[in-house]
């Protein structure tokens, strides 16, 4: 389809209009598939106080197929790899064409609030969060001061 | 990830009946098999594993080809496996011009087909379930959407506006995937032609596929733009009161569907009341949006990764694990998903009802029509079974298990190969050392081990030498571009450190 779908003009406009708090997303403007987002670091986690950078494309299936979601920033946490990968059930298998792109970006605002180091997709922060959590956190901590300043 | 564990396919569905109307049976050696797959239908996923287990290696054990293939036929899936590509292509063109919008086609105020909001690759289901569905009611009609709705509306502008509505979406005319593919004279069955003659068979099927996707394409645009000419004239001769057309609907019809509607939560496209419904949790979609929804592709079950092994090749592993599971209910996660539709009982027009264009409003005296209206409504509840009120998602895809069967076997024939290459190389080479490390052989492998033997012996001993000629120069080849590869790397090492 050459055209946008109607689903992606709506979504894009009820963004705008009714904005989620914490989280940012405004399409490019030669590629109203492509996103730029920012989400806040949920409070009383690591990430608290950071603003990190993501990128989201909502490829040519959606909403049949789940968009494609990729931390810019650089993160410390279990379920993010150093390439900005997210492993979250919703974005693979887990998808539903009912999910939209705020309930995309609000779950991986809960992701940042609850890490599950036990299915992990970057390994070595996963052991380092079973071992040793409160160095864990304070090394996530650390790189949220470093790399997501507001 | 923290996910949902993805559940195995433990319905208890009765597996597909074998014995299959039209369908050849009772071929040699296929009456043993088919009976003791009758005996186990039915029953559980294990039985069904067992079951294709046995016929797997009784396709591996077979030596001859043609006998283990009609035994296939016989008793097994596939019953697409033997057709010809000429079949093949009859039954994707038919498929198309059962998804074009017609408008003298219609139930309740909407169609037969899909208005286009998803691609035509998308649109796999099976067309005359869907069709035959549409028309006994349990199934919503394919309504025309509305991009946007606004209650303030005047009757005249929404009337203007549905007026305008065409049959269907308009079509990208020249599709990245065709761009320089041509298509020849559409008139023409044939388009051989179009195709270099000194082209080897495998580019030769390949040009033939593409070549006849791009037609078949270019086909469904101009018998659609045909449909929506026919349309567009009718309701011009009828607006100049040149013609009457019965099948045109009516303005009050066009008013009651567009003024009583809502959106669906998926495609967010307004669709007349009542849509399908979701059977678990009661939320509305269109049916443009149901016959998305599927089982995914066959795929091995979701296993937790361990590290420390390395992680299995999808050819290594046993093709009968291969699995799909029911699709979800996209709202509720719920699975085996499944709507509900309850039809309009004072709209029954267009196929089994009566013509769109002599629709009369009921809602204008509806006061004093109200006692009527109630006892319709008690009709379908006493003559329509609730079970009978359900669609599901295999429903409209009843092939599915002919397509996961289809997929294991190609896994497994292609795994026999495999073994037979491996085999064959230690004939050729007795210094060939084993690269596989693998000490579970699947019973399936270890049963090819021995056949391929028997047919590598005779096929290798001529092209002997001239394979393990061919194998020295690929290894050479293959150790140049090892070597070509690691001094690019070294360069480009140095130049992003002298860069720092």
């Amino acid at each position: 389809m050459a055209s946008l779908p109607k689903r992606i003009i709506k979504e894009t406009e009820r963004l705008v209009t009714d904005p989620v708090p914490g989280i940012t997303a405004e399409p490019h403007d030669d590629n109203l598939r492509y996103f730029k987002v920012t989400i806040e670091g949920p409070a009383g986690s690591p990430y608290e106080d950071g603003l990190f950078n993501l990128e989201l494309y909502l490829p040519d299936d959606y909403p049949m197929e789940a968009p494609k979601v990729r931390f810019l920033t650089k993160i410390y946490h279990p379920n993010i790899d150093r390439l900005g990968r997210i492993c979250l059930d919703i974005l693979k298998t887990n998808w539903s064409p009912a999910l939209q792109i705020r309930t995309v970006l609000l779950s991986v605002q809960a992701l940042l609030a609850s890490p599950n180091p036990n299915d992990p997709l970057a390994n070595d922060v996963a052991e380092d969060w079973i071992k040793n959590e409160q160095g864990a956190k304070a090394k996530a901590k650390e790189w949220t001061a470093l790399y997501a300043k507001k | 990830m923290g996910n949902v564990p993805t559940k195995l396919d433990q319905d208890g569905n009765p597996i597909e009946t074998v014995s299959r109307p039209g369908y050849p049976s009772g071929t040699t050696g296929s009456s043993s098999t088919g009976t003791t797959i009758s005996t186990q239908s039915g029953t559980d996923g294990r039985t069904r594993n067992k079951r294709a287990t046995s016929l797997v290696s009784t396709f591996l054990n077979s030596s001859n080809r043609y006998r283990s293939e009609s035994l296939q036929d016989g008793t097994y899936h596939s019953p697409h496996k033997r057709r010809s590509t000429k079949e093949k292509e009859q039954m994707k063109e038919q498929h198309a011009r059962n998804i074009l919008v017609k408008y003298d086609e219609s139930v309740d105020g909407g169609f037969m087909a899909p208005f286009g909001s998803y691609s035509y690759d998308k649109l796999d289901y099976d067309t005359t379930v869907v069709k035959s569905l549409i028309i006994q009611r349990r199934l919503a009609p394919f309504y025309t959407p509305l991009q946007d709705f606004d209650s303030s509306w005047s009757r005249e502008e929404l009337l203007k506006i549905v007026d305008g509505l065409p049959l269907h979406e308009s079509f990208d005319e020249n599709p990245e995937e065709f761009e320089d593919i041509p298509i020849g004279d559409l008139n023409k069955s044939n388009f051989d032609y179009l195709i270099d003659k000194n082209a080897s068979k495998k580019e030769y099927r390949n040009l033939h596929s593409k070549i006849f996707r791009a037609r078949l394409y270019r086909k469904r645009i101009i018998w659609q733009e045909t449909e929506n000419e026919s349309f567009l004239e009718t309701k011009l001769e009828v607006r100049e009161g040149k013609a009457q057309n019965s099948y045109l609907p009516c303005d009050d019809l066009k008013y009651d569907l567009y003024s009583n509607g809502s959106e669906c939560p998926i495609c967010f496209l307004y669709f007349p009341e009542p849509l399908n419904y979701s059977k678990c949790c009661q939320q509305p979609i269109c049916t443009e949006c149901f016959v998305q929804i599927k089982r995914a592709e066959p795929h091995f079950p979701h296993e937790e990764v361990d590290p420390t092994k390395p992680i299995k090749d999808d050819s290594e592993k046993d093709p009968n694990l291969l699995t799909t599971e029911p699709s979800n209910c996209p709202y509720c996660a719920t699975s085996n998903f499944a709507i509900v539709y309850t039809p309009p009982l004072n709209r029954k027009v267009g196929i089994q009802g009566i013509p769109p264009a002599t629709y009369t409003s009921q809602s204008k005296d509806s006061e004093t029509k109200e006692p009527v209206q109630k006892d319709e409504k008690e009709v379908p509840t006493i003559s329509t079974p609730s079970s009978n009120n359900v669609v599901s998602s295999d429903d409209i895809r009843p092939d599915w298990e002919t397509k996961l069967n289809k997929e294991r076997m190609r896994l497994a024939r292609r795994s026999a190969n495999a073994t037979a290459i491996h085999v064959s190389n230690q004939l050729i080479d007795p210094d060939y050392t084993s690269t596989s490390n693998d000490t579970t052989v699947s019973s399936s492998k270890r049963s090819t081990n021995t056949t391929s033997r028997q047919g590598s012996n005779t096929a290798s001993r001529g092209g002997r030498q001239r394979s393990r000629q061919s194998m020295n120069d690929l290894e050479n080849q293959m150790i140049q571009e090892a070597i070509r590869l690691s001094l690019e790397d070294e360069q480009q090492n140095k130049s992003s450190k002298t860069k720092k």
